[in-house]
């Protein structure tokens, strides 16, 4: 049992454990004592001065962010002196701040702005001449604007606490005192450095990636995954005109807490991609319906675009005839796809009798781990879902750079299922062996011409589903972007088909069903509820053993 | 002074009808631009000024617009009605003008002409019996466009026709009573002869003529079939271009041939006031401009310069009939339907006939009595005076025209005796007055 | 202004007259008639004078260099009730940050000025300016070019003579 304090905050009781500080507490109660220097991935210095209340008995203002809290001890953190020290404090801030909000990217989530606006004097008295610092290059993906900083010192700490790699120092004193770095090279090669960017409370370090791209307030913050390797960074994509913009981390203490690596943040473009496949169609060199016994002109007048039902539907007919002859079935599945495509892809299989799904996955040699935080590390695996791709009993294939592995089925001649690999390091005649050839995916493939069935799936930014990370944590992403044209996620589209070569009519309606039937179907998910994983996921039922843990 | 030959009265027909014709029609044209100018000098504006100096070249632009537009058809309208429509409206519009005097005769040495196309004994007939048939042209542009509100406008253009033909008719038996006669020109004549305009001693026919005359021409506030708030444009709502300009060029004609009338009926038409020298009638043959002491007839001196002084004052006289027209037009609100019927059918009907009987007895006991020349005049005019008056003052009193909504009428008395039969209903506040149409 | 009221009564019933109140507005309407002093104003030739308040098609104001003056700051776009500014920010060769699209949409814009109203650096202006016909509709979407170089005067957004619109 933790050991409690109650105390009173704002004429309000709070009961707290023990240690807490009183700005954690009064944080709890829903109570945001203004802070810069404090934030709680890093220590607590106490050295903004924003976070002073009127603790009761106290001869002067206390840093609330240092302070523990005691029994009965009694806060105000709206009381005249408290509020009038803020003020002071505020005014000092903007002895130097050039005030340059409408070119300032932090214009609209910056601490200095609110709480200006909130409490700040409405014009400073200062007569003298601003110091003018102008910009730094920090290196890597880091600006510096000297001008707007409040020295939190939040990026020092942070270099020194977290990365373990001291770049960044206080240079001068006083008025003068600036944030430097040792060496010309700044930040650059610091594979964290770009959590300085999102934890700075002002404008002063800015993305370089993101300058000038958008205004905080257009941004959609959308909870995601990091697709980028199979840690499962908790992040938001950050969306404006249907394109995201930028990844910021999303709080998660069992995966990331505050924090993710530069490797991921910098890796969105591909969610961008234009170059779609818009519409469900047969393939270029094949008709889906006539299958060699229909006449040649139909034949080659048809790659044109068709509705879902008509594709679908002939797709269908090619498959039950398939079956009925023994057609073998191989199928390669993609790591970036959800648990919900790879389980509709491992059901859909093994509804046609079953076969091998072998999927392609990036991999790198080296791992960057966050010494502050052990657990984070950017893994091997540069895919989002490789463990669920394993649990799913398909076997990985090819090189590290997720080329090459599927010779065998060059020649290959059953129905061939492709979901979610490009295939483009494979020859345009991939696959033209094949008897029944689909395609499921994001882009159009080099192999036009040997597919029997081009269908449009989304990407994971467009779409909701499951991840599951190395470790085998579930985690759930939500949609953020638009789909383009008649694009669906690929669960649909293979239980649709698996329905119709099945002659079975159930088919999850959302991605909460096809989750709850993979979890159904699959001993490793089994007890766990989509709904349930929340923004923290769940583990499944043989999670790795981390090796702190 | 002699009669035209056959010939030359056939040539100088043909002549008087092409001009009258083309003048007339040049007049309508113009009588458009007026009319824009008047609503814009009204409303403290300058109406149309761009076209030509003064915009005196707007007709001819909205004419060649006109022609230059597409014209329409209704799918589902009735293609032989709605061709023969405008033709209809604008025919008997053109052709009533024929009748009026419109200058003292002009010799010629072929003869001497009379400045009137047709001089026909039954004048006033002949206008009343054309102008009816105007609304033909009207109903049936409303009926065959297919259309409901152009067949609204149809209807009620022939109901309020129909109602102030009674009104225009019995205005103008007291003319028919002073003047003795139906012949245009012998109006004109009786009129000289008697030293006074009819205005005077026939006031309160002059107002019922003016009246009826509005509604006859469709013109505010009797522009019900029109009614642009209510029913689009009425009864040519779904006509365009050249037919559409024909129903406006028959409206225009109309209220030029009112105006005519007008002033021929009760202005003197071209006599010149307070001058005898004008004074021309053919008499039994002759061009005479009075009898003597003897009752001989004396020999009037037709002369190119009296033919125009008195063309002129007739231009002058038919001019302010037509402004009033226009005036009246930008001042007056249009009325509501059931007002247009209490006045027609409730209001003037029974006034014009008590005036009828009244102005009928004045002179048969004038005559009795021996009384002629000016006092006879001034004995008519004391009475119409009065007439007048009476109509002005006493009867227009919220009666002519009542407002929209009336006070609430006092709650019905609660009779001890229970309601059933020979109890009065009294009529809930806000209903239309019993017998309104 | 301050608003005057009126008070009409309905005439008592029998107490109204029909034909001398039309000659009393036939009066009226002669008097106007004949009245020299006419409101018509011969617009081409004579311009027509706009309020210091009007709100016309938009300026661009530019720096003496040649620059426009906007930052690119994107408050108009977030203002903008009718959603007809397209802006996408860049950084020029300088480090200043600058529009590198900036586009209204003439035919969406309502002309309320709070672009104009929200602008730091006064730079976008709505304009005394009213005579806006082009042969498509595609020219109405007004450029960074086109804002720049409108040469009418932006507008007051109030009026010196009465500032609080009294």
């Amino acid at each position: 049992m933790v050991e409690t304090v109650t105390l009173t905050i704002d004429g309000l009781e709070v009961t707290v454990p023990k240690g807490t500080t009183i700005l954690q507490a009064a944080e709890a109660m829903g109570n945001r004592i203004p802070h810069y220097c404090y934030h709680p991935g890093l220590s607590a210095p106490a050295q903004c001065r924003l976070c002073l209340v009127e603790v009761e008995g106290a001869p002067k203002l206390q840093a609330s962010c240092v302070t523990t809290v005691t029994p009965g001890q009694v806060v105000h953190t709206q009381s005249e002196s408290a509020k009038t020290q803020r003020r002071g404090v505020l005014e000092f801030y903007l002895k130097n701040h050039p005030l340059d909000c409408p070119i300032c990217d932090q214009s609209g989530e910056c601490k200095l702005q609110d709480y200006v606006h909130e409490e700040g004097r409405p014009k400073g008295r200062s007569r003298e001449p601003k110091r003018v610092l102008g910009r730094d290059d920090f290196g890597g993906d880091v600006l510096f604007y000297g001008d707007r900083c409040v020295m939190c010192t939040r990026c020092v700490r942070f270099m020194n606490e977290q990365a373990q790699d001291p770049r960044l120092t206080v240079v001068e004193r006083g008025n003068r005192s600036v944030i430097d770095t040792f060496f010309e090279e700044g930040v650059e090669g610091s594979p964290y450095a770009g959590n300085i960017v999102d934890i700075c409370p002002v404008g002063a370090l800015v993305s370089k990636d993101f300058l000038h791209k958008a205004r905080a307030w257009d941004l959609d913050r959308i909870p995601s995954i990091c697709p980028n390797c199979s840690q499962g960074c908790n992040i938001e994509l950050h969306v404006r005109d249907n394109l995201v913009q930028r990844l910021k981390p999303r709080d998660n203490p069992d995966v990331n807490q505050h924090w993710m690596c530069d490797y991921g943040r910098h890796r969105y473009e591909w969610m961008n991609r234009s170059g779609r496949l818009l519409l469900p169609k047969p393939g270029e060199g094949r008709h889906a319906g006539g299958n060699g016994a229909g006449d040649i002109a139909l034949a080659q007048s048809l790659p044109e675009a068709g509705s879902w039902e008509s594709v679908l539907g002939d797709l269908a007919d090619l498959l039950v005839d398939a079956r009925a002859e023994g057609a073998e079935v191989r199928a390669v599945a993609s790591p970036f796809a959800s648990n919900e495509d790879l389980g509709a892809l491992r059901r859909f299989v093994d509804a046609l009798g079953g076969g091998r799904i072998v999927f392609r996955s990036p991999r790198t040699d080296e791992e960057l781990p966050l010494p502050g935080f052990p657990k984070l590390v950017r893994r091997r695996d540069l895919a989002p879902n490789v463990r669920g791709a394993e649990l799913l009993q398909m076997s990985r294939v090819g090189s590290d750079d997720a080329t090459g592995g599927l010779d065998d089925l060059v020649g290959f001649e059953g129905i061939l299922v492709v979901m979610g690999d490009d295939l483009d390091d494979m020859a345009p005649d991939f696959g033209a062996a094949a008897r029944v050839f689909a395609f499921l995916g994001p882009q159009v493939p080099r192999q036009l011409q040997a597919v029997t069935c081009l269908l449009p799936t989304v990407t994971h930014a467009e779409t909701e589903g499951t991840f599951t990370n190395f470790e085998g944590r579930v985690q759930r992403f939500w949609p953020g972007l638009h789909t383009h044209g008649e694009a669906r996620p690929a669960w649909q589209v293979l239980d649709l088909v698996a329905a119709a070569v099945l002659g079975d009519g159930t088919v999850p309606e959302s991605a909460a069903e096809a989750f709850q039937r993979l979890a159904d179907d699959h001993a490793v998910f089994q007890g766990l509820r989509y709904e349930e994983l929340g923004t923290r996921g769940a583990l499944v039922n043989d999670p790795v053993p981390l090796p702190g843990a | 002074m002699h009669e035209l030959s056959p010939m030359a009265f056939a040539i100088s027909s043909s002549i008087k009808v092409f001009l009258v014709f083309s003048v007339s029609l040049a007049v309508v044209a113009f009588m458009t631009l007026t009319e824009r100018k008047v609503a814009g000098f009204i409303q403290d504006r300058l109406g149309p000024n761009r076209v030509g100096p003064f915009g005196l070249l707007q007709p001819v632009a909205d004419g060649i617009k006109n022609f230059l537009k597409e014209e329409t058809m209704p799918a589902t309208a009735n293609r032989p009605f709605f061709i023969m429509a405008p033709m209809l409206a604008i025919i008997p519009a053109v052709v009533t003008f024929a009748v009026i005097p419109f200058a003292a005769p002009l010799p010629t040495p072929w003869g001497v002409v009379g400045m009137v196309v047709a001089d026909i004994p039954i004048g006033i007939l002949y206008v009343l019996a054309l102008s009816s048939l105007g609304v033909y042209g009207l109903f049936l542009a409303g009926w065959a466009s297919n259309n409901k509100y152009a067949l609204l406008g149809g209807v009620r253009s022939s109901s309020q026709m129909v109602s102030y033909e009674v009104a225009l008719g019995l205005s103008l038996i007291p003319v028919f009573m002073l003047a003795g006669n139906v012949t245009l020109t012998e109006i004109v004549w009786q009129q000289q002869l008697l030293g006074m305009w009819y205005l005077f001693p026939l006031s309160l026919a002059f107002i019922f003529f003016v009246i009826s005359a509005f509604a006859e021409t469709n013109r505010l506030p009797f522009d019900l079939p029109e009614a642009e708030s209510e029913l689009v444009t009425g009864y040519h709502t779904e006509y365009s271009a050249m037919k559409f300009s024909m129903f406006m060029i028959a409206e225009f004609s109309h209220i030029l041939t009112a105006s005519a009338l007008m002033a021929t009926l009760f202005l003197g038409g071209w006599s010149i006031p307070f001058w005898s020298g004008d004074h021309m009638f053919w008499y039994q043959g002759m061009l005479i401009s009075g009898f003597g002491a003897d009752g001989a007839p004396v020999a009037a001196a037709p002369a190119l310069w009296i033919t125009l002084l008195t063309l002129l004052s007739f231009i002058v006289k038919t001019l302010f009939f037509i402004l009033v027209f226009m005036w009246v037009r930008w001042t007056l609100p249009r009325f509501r339907y059931d007002q247009v019927m209490h006045l027609g059918w409730k209001v003037m009907l029974p006034i014009a006939l008590a005036y009828v009987m009244i102005i009928a007895a004045t002179i048969l006991v004038l005559d009795q009595v021996g009384i002629e020349g000016f006092l006879f005049g001034a004995v008519l005019t004391l009475v119409s005076l009065l007439c007048t008056g009476i109509f002005v003052f006493a009867v227009d009193r919220d009666r002519i025209i009542s407002g929209s909504t009336r006070e609430p009428a006092p709650p019905a008395p609660r009779s001890p005796v229970p309601s059933g039969a020979g109890v009065r209903r009294v009529l809930p506040a806000g209903s239309p007055a019993s017998g309104d149409l | 202004m301050p608003a005057t009221v009126k008070v009409l009564r309905r005439p008592a019933p029998g107490q109204t007259s029909y034909l001398r109140s039309a000659l009393k507005g036939m009066g009226l309407t002669f008097k106007h008639m004949i009245n020299p002093d006419k409101v018509t104003l011969q617009y081409p030739e004579e311009p027509l004078e706009l309020s210091p308040r009007w709100r016309g098609t938009h300026v661009m104001e530019v720096h003496a260099d040649g620059r426009p003056k906007c930052v690119a700051c994107g408050l108009c776009p977030t203002v903008c009730p009718a959603n007809c500014i397209r802006l996408v920010g860049g950084e020029d060769d300088m480090g200043n940050r600058y529009p590198i699209v900036y586009e209204i949409d003439e035919f969406r814009c309502i002309f309320c000025g709070m672009c104009q109203e929200v602008c730091p650096v006064e730079a976008i202006h709505v304009g005394q300016h009213f005579e806006n016909a082009e042969y498509t509709r595609e020219r109405f979407v007004y450029d960074l070019d086109r804002l720049m170089q409108q040469d009418h005067p932006s507008t007051l957004l109030w009026d010196p003579s009465d500032p609080r619109s009294e």
